[in-house]
């Protein structure tokens, strides 16, 4: 195999590149994936406890509560607006504050309270939004409650956000996109043109031509899972470990790619074998959405031991030793895939040859 | 009458032959058995509850009476663990011993918290809190111990409460919510449905490309012989791999009629949708790119379903709008007829602008070829 000439197909793959839609679809996709979680799912998914306040007499519960972290305040200004949102399930409960309450609940008149449960907000946000609620009254009341809590907070983990858990989904989807989409449709694309006929006609090998689209998916898919982790503000503190995983990452994308490419013998084909196998690849980025799903079902997929040290590294910046067990395993799979890759080259080679 | 079986006989002519070509290519049809597969093996493997319920392990002594209605309150949101030391408590917060339940949150009231509050006098109250504890759970825990010591020491609510019937607004699903699997049914249905959006399309664009259309247009059909059995063959083919999944997912439940007509609604929508890429895409892939962009917005209604809240206003201008909330509806609440008819009747009115412009923007393609 000579690396002059499969550096050339390469370089000739990236100067023709724009003209892919595929390739078009790699270059932006950070800029977009980036716009569409952080604008439109981060609101989507906001798992938080959310209350409604309609203040009638600038109450000092309003400004307490508004200042509170972890719950999804919202102003309104009718009860019969509030009473919809809260019927709808956008809001979980409300609290009517009518004039004057604070004063006379100071002066021990007892105003009543009008606290509103969404029937379809779960048991555990109930509890959360009403005791709160309870605790912050007191507190405008004025009454010192009899005892003094002490908060003890054991283990260093944090809680992570939606839009960290959506971070798995992201990677994958820039590293197939570059890494998978870009080679195994650039493949297919030149057999059906049967520009690859033409090619192999020269001195030029099929491993060549192979060789050459795995590594510019192959650099894509790295830089692309990079600027997609850039720009979500998600890099970590462990740069090489992070390159590394990336790089692992890429080359098992890469490997998927080759095997698609190779396998499909048009675009239709290959796009079967997309909408077909890729839920198989993909799934293990729901159990990262969902940490309380068992999490042993997303260890079945290949991608989960190359999503997983990512993830550990960006997100607790976890270091190369404390990855080494899942890369370990995710190379293993990258050595296993070379079978196939190979078996289906000699395929393809017999399959061009007859013509 | 002769005539119209005549035109009966031709479209179910190109019906056989597009679906030949479609049955022919045995890798396609055995893959695409293989992503219902799939789709229906995720489908089971998701948790069938859900877990609405705060786990709270207590250490306490003299409370029992106090905290009766608390430890009661199971079905609350609120399950309580009693411990019989704080450091059994402190281990089973920090997971270092098992547990039945997962405990990320323990109370440690101190002996003499009974008798200190009673004399108002503050006790300390320790509440150990596992790292990743979401603030707003934590600080819950704290205003309850907070809310006990107010109510040993007599402390009366400085507030007075409604009618308990009035405070809960809509149907009280406490103890009985959807799981997040069966939500994730009619997205399912709809996934299936787009993608055969698209291989409809990708249909249309070979015979476009390969002109085919102007060959079967020498023969006795008519271009809009060629359109109907196209809006025929795409809707059925769509249609039967849904009918397929819902079956695997177990989704017609008793509203079978409903359920069906909802996506033979749908199925007729995606076709027209086919026909708008296929005609317009000058290749597989160009085709693809476009089934994406109809594909990113119409499924935005179907991820907001599987989450709480109404829809916003724009959401419910597309035109999945209508067919999500209406599987949601039936499948999931059990919806009849009468509450779906507004959601059918808004999808038959997309249905007919979306199969109108497809069946449009393909006669002028196949005319023009």
């Amino acid at each position: 195999m000579s690396i002059f000439r499969t550096s050339r197909i390469m370089l000739k793959d990236l100067r023709i590149g724009p003209r892919s839609p595929i390739f078009l679809w790699a270059l932006i996709y950070p800029v977009i994936i980036t716009l569409v979680m952080q604008v439109v799912f981060g609101s989507l998914f906001e798992p938080k406890p959310r209350l409604g306040i309609v203040d009638q007499g600038r109450s000092e519960i309003t400004a307490l509560m508004s200042q509170l972290e972890g719950i999804d305040f919202t102003l309104l200004h009718s009860v019969s607006q509030l009473k919809q949102r809260v019927e709808g399930n956008d809001l979980d409960a409300g609290l009517v504050l009518k004039y004057g309450f604070d004063t006379a609940m100071r002066s021990g008149r007892k105003p009543l309270l009008e606290f509103y449960i969404g029937g379809q907000s779960l048991a555990s946000n109930r509890i959360i939004l009403a005791v709160t609620t309870l605790d912050i009254v007191r507190q405008v009341e004025g009454k010192a409650p009899p005892v003094e809590v002490e908060i003890n907070t054991l283990g260093d983990a944090e809680a992570l956000s939606i839009l960290t858990r959506l971070l798995p989904m992201m990677i994958l989807f820039a590293l197939f996109i570059a890494g998978l989409f870009v080679p195994a449709f650039g493949l297919v694309e030149e057999r059906e043109k049967k520009t690859l006929a033409a090619v192999l006609v020269t001195p030029v090998k099929l491993s060549e031509v192979l060789a050459a689209k795995a590594a510019l998916g192959f650099i894509l898919a790295v830089l692309i899972a990079y600027v997609t982790l850039l720009l979500n503000g998600a890099l970590g503190s462990q740069p090489a470990a992070l390159l590394i995983a990336l790089v692992v990452a890429a080359l098992m994308s890469v490997e998927f790619g080759l095997i698609y490419g190779t396998v499909a013998k048009d675009i239709k084909t290959l796009f079967t074998l997309i909408k077909t196998l890729n839920i198989f690849l993909l799934a293990p980025v729901i159990f990262y959405i969902f940490p309380n799903w068992p999490q042993w079902i997303a260890k079945i997929f290949p991608t989960y031991w190359v999503l997983n040290p990512i993830f550990e590294i960006v997100t607790k910046n976890a270091s190369l030793v404390a990855v080494g067990l899942d890369l370990a395993i995710a190379i293993g799979i990258c050595g296993l895939l070379i079978i196939p890759v190979l078996a289906l080259k000699r395929r393809m080679q017999a399959i061009i040859s007859v013509g | 009458m002769n005539a119209l079986i005549s035109r009966i006989a031709i479209v179910g002519s190109i019906i056989k032959k597009d679906l030949t070509e479609f049955v022919r290519d045995r890798l396609w049809i055995l893959l695409s058995a293989l992503g219902l597969v799939f789709y229906v093996g995720i489908f089971w493997l998701l948790p069938s509850t859900v877990d609405e319920t705060i786990t709270v392990g207590i250490r306490q002594t003299g409370l029992d009476i106090a905290l009766q209605e608390m430890i009661e309150a199971e079905d609350e949101g609120l399950k309580v663990v009693l411990f019989e030391s704080s450091e059994r408590l402190k281990a089973a917060v920090a997971g270092e011993i098992e547990t039945q339940k997962e405990i990320q949150i323990g109370i440690d009231f101190p002996d003499d918290f009974l008798s200190k509050t009673l004399r108002q006098e503050k006790a300390i109250v320790r509440v150990y809190v596992a790292s990743g504890v979401p603030k707003e759970i934590s600080r819950a825990m704290s205003s309850l111990v907070r809310e006990i010591a107010h109510m040993i020491s007599g402390d009366d609510l400085p507030f007075t409460e409604p009618d308990e019937q009035t405070v809960v607004l809509g149907e009280d699903r406490m103890g009985n919510h959807v799981p997040f699997r069966d939500k994730m049914r009619p997205m399912l249905v709809f996934f299936i449905l787009m993608v055969e959006t698209f291989a409809l399309a990708s249909l249309i664009a070979s015979e476009i490309q390969a002109k085919t259309v102007t060959a079967v247009l020498v023969t006795p059909a008519r271009t809009g012989d060629v359109l109907a059995a196209k809006t025929i063959l795409g809707t059925l083919l769509a249609f039967a791999q849904s009918v397929v999944l819902l079956l695997a997912v177990a989704a017609l439940g008793e509203n079978v009629l409903l359920v069906l007509c909802i996506v033979l609604l749908a199925a007729l929508m995606v076709a027209g949708i086919a026909m708008i890429t296929g005609s317009s895409g000058k290749d597989f892939l160009s085709t693809l790119i476009y089934g994406m962009i109809f594909m990113v917005l119409l499924v935005i209604p179907a991820f907001a379903a599987l989450f709480p809240g109404m829809a916003s206003p724009w959401v419910k201008i597309l035109p999945s709008y209508g067919i999500v909330e209406a599987m949601v509806g039936a499948t999931i609440y059990g919806k009849g007829w009468g509450e779906s008819t507004p959601y059918l009747a808004l999808i038959a009115v997309w249905d007919s602008i979306i199969l109108g412009s497809g069946l449009l923007v393909l006669k002028k393609k196949a005319e023009a070829l």
